[in-house]
């Protein structure tokens, strides 16, 4: 079955074409963080311009694929969480889609395509990929951290999340403090590697919370306090310290959940989602603390963890397996905070 | 246009090819680090124009330069001490840095706050290019403006017509490129956006309290709410706080949801602003902005917040200082606002300065 997913969830405009897990197609515009094309657009809001750029993504995806508009089975779409006027514009535009070609319209959560970014296939079927259930969820991005428990398909229960800010702003806030621009996760990491994390002791957040929670605020809070003790020189000096230590408290704590949570689950597969999640040091981090016994899947390709309409995609296929569609696309509206546990059938 | 296969032992004269077409102000298709390039002389003026009718990008939009090393880059960028280090680090490497211009290279190149991008690749064929001439150039992919990049010439001359390929002088075939992202960018340069000055405007002190937990701020916050609450019927009711990093933005917003129902409410940094639906007949929508990652005046247009200040609604603004450009916008309308200035006094307490705009 083919589909074509759309995603305006933030600022990329995402098109793509798939096949069950495969994906056949994938297009990103993006103008902010990191995909940005060879000395393209700099970062500005004002140039989130999904209306113009929506036309020309749909065509190059079906160009990219090979494919006519007909050919096309099903239409998804991404409706929430993000940006309103932004989810607006993908959501409309796929009504129109659903409309003028009578086809079905499967509205998929931007979360649930983290999930299954672990799973995705390219268009060779590689790599292998198996479901187990209960699954346990990760997902780690600029907006979100979540811990998600699944016994099915398109069946979730979100056992934990973050109070306040999502584990990639924490990097991005931090990568701001000490003066390394934007965005600061790709920097830090690199930074990082050359750093002592024992250098600075900073708080793990909700270390001795009982719950699967998170919470970045604390942390960001300890870590601004940390900087401004600083003058300008030991300031500069200590950057790689600096980064390697907020980077690990960071870590730290997801995994510490994490665990807490493979304790209280026993998930049978873990997969990791988002834009934190394409960081080299947090999967070899995670690989050593699953040690073999549970498998791990993450998004096979960079481009996968972050904002992307291929995942979308993917998840739109398990939904249409389980009759998970609009026939009637006049109904769906942008639903700016949604929630994952919403949609257990 | 002429193709030349680059090959491990024809560099010299390669590169000898591509100087002698940027000397001239030729368009020359390049591999690099990343995706396939356009490399035009970034000191030429014909050279750019040429290269902006290649690309159909618009005039205002920004192009990336390549330099051979970061002594270089000081002659078309201003780079202070803490960038320097850090771009020691970082260069070469395949990312594209945003710096201020010194106006030295063609000012066309340049973004509509007059910075400027710079890429130093770490690849051979980049780097061997720009030992060999003197002047930086363009490094932007070598596709139309709004089209993906391309990884092989192929793919590249199948995607133009007879009339684009005309303005290409030479192009450096060197086979299929591995498929890496495209370089990240970071900005290095400070806000432009204009500030909200207080002393711009009549605010009046409301009230000054200190508080020393998250209760208690939550607990203001209601307190704040159920003062203005009436008026919301009838005027948009618009909260813009103020405060450093950590000092309890979000936990204040927190605080108005819970009066209102909402409990999910969490930093909506990432994607600007969330809004959600109240159970209270007079605010019935709360709108959380984040103002934290806006930049320039243009950022505010995409988010259309004029439309949202009607009656029974809730405004709140974090990094509400950055509100300076569309500051009378909001006030010339029928709205109510409540200015709230956060000040750190220790690691837990913080004194609350409540005014409103009279």
């Amino acid at each position: 079955m083919k589909i074509l997913a759309i995603d305006t969830s933030c600022d990329e405009t995402s098109v793509a074409i798939t096949q069950g897990q495969k994906v056949i197609s994938n297009v990103l515009f993006s103008q902010i963080k990191i995909h940005a094309p060879f000395g393209g657009v700099f970062p500005s809001l004002a140039k989130r311009e999904h209306l113009t750029k929506i036309k020309p993504a749909v065509s190059l995806a079906l160009k990219r694929a090979g494919l006519i508009i007909n050919k096309i089975e099903a239409i998804a779409v991404t409706f929430g969480p993000g940006l309103p006027p932004a989810l607006e514009v993908g959501v409309n535009f796929a009504k129109a889609l659903s409309q003028k070609y009578q086809r079905p319209l499967i509205p998929v959560d931007h979360l649930e395509g983290h999930i299954y970014s672990g799973i995705t296939l390219n268009q060779m079927g590689k790599p292998k990929r198996q479901f187990r259930f209960p699954l346990l969820a990760l997902i780690v991005s600029g907006g979100h951290t979540q811990l998600v428990l699944m016994n099915n398909h398109i069946n979730y229960k979100v056992v934990g999340q973050t109070l306040d800010d999502a584990c990639g702003e924490a990097l991005d806030k931090a990568g701001r403090l000490m003066g390394l621009g934007y965005p600061g996760g790709p920097i830090i990491e690199r930074l990082a590697k050359s750093g002592n994390i024992n250098q600075y002791s900073l708080p793990i957040p909700m270390l001795q919370h009982q719950s699967l929670d998170f919470s970045f605020s604390g942390l960001k809070t300890a870590f601004k306090r940390l900087i401004y003790s600083l003058d300008e020189k030991q300031k500069l000096e200590a950057i790689p310290d600096l980064c390697a230590s907020f980077q690990q408290a960071v870590f730290t704590s997801l995994l510490i959940k994490l665990e807490k949570a493979i304790k209280q689950f026993q998930p049978k597969l873990i997969v990791v989602g988002g834009g934190v999640s394409a960081n080299k040091e947090l999967r070899k981090q995670l690989r050593t603390l699953l040690a073999k016994k549970i498998p791990v899947y993450f998004p096979p390709l960079k481009k996968l963890t972050g904002d992307n309409a291929a995942m979308i995609g993917v998840v739109a296929y398990f939904k249409y397996q389980k009759g998970i569609y609009l026939t009637h696309s006049e109904t769906l509206d942008r639903l700016p905070r949604t929630n994952l546990d919403n949609y257990i059938n | 246009m002429k193709i030349v296969k680059l090959t491990k032992k024809n560099l010299t004269s390669v590169i000898k090819q591509a100087k002698h077409y940027l000397e001239k102000d030729g368009l020359v298709v390049f591999p690099s680090d990343t995706v396939y390039g356009l490399a035009a002389n970034a000191l030429s003026k014909t050279a750019i124009q040429k290269l902006y009718q290649f690309k159909d990008r618009p005039v205002n939009q920004s192009v990336a330069i390549a330099v051979a090393n970061l002594n270089s880059a000081k002659q078309y960028f201003r780079i202070n001490t803490v960038q320097q280090s850090l771009l020691e680090t970082l260069l070469p490497g395949p990312f594209t840095v945003v710096l201020e211009s010194r106006h030295k290279a063609i000012t066309q190149l340049e973004a509509e706050d007059q910075t400027l991008g710079m890429r130093i690749p770490d690849y051979f064929f980049t780097k061997a290019l720009s030992q060999s001439i003197d002047s930086p150039y363009t490094a932007t992919s070598a596709n139309l403006h709004n089209k993906g990049p391309h990884y092989s010439i192929t793919a590249l001359l199948n995607s133009l017509s007879y009339k684009k390929k005309q303005l290409l002088d030479l192009i450096i075939d060197y086979g299929s490129l591995p498929h890496n992202q495209p370089s990240t960018i970071i900005n290095l340069t400070g806000n432009k956006i204009a500030m909200l000055r207080q002393g711009d405007y009549l605010f009046k002190p409301v009230l000054n309290q200190k508080v020393i937990s998250v209760e208690q701020t939550q607990l203001l916050a209601k307190q704040l709410l159920e003062k203005y609450l009436d008026q919301a019927d009838n005027k948009a009711l618009v909260m813009i706080l103020q405060g450093d990093l950590g000092t309890g933005k979000t936990v204040f917003t927190q605080g108005l949801g819970h009066h209102l129902g909402i409990n999910n409410i969490v930093s909506p940094t990432y994607v600007v602003y969330y809004e959600y639906l109240t159970q209270n007949p007079l605010i019935k929508k709360l709108h959380h902005f984040d103002l934290y990652q806006l930049e320039s005046p243009e950022d505010f247009e995409p988010l259309a917040i004029d439309k949202l200040l009607i009656p029974n609604n809730l405004l709140v603004f974090e990094w509400g200082e950055k509100l300076g450009s569309i500051f009378s916008l909001i006030k010339n309308r029928n709205t109510l606002i409540i200015l709230i200035k956060i000040n750190e006094l220790t690691r837990n307490s913080r004194e609350f300065a409540v005014y409103q705009l009279s």
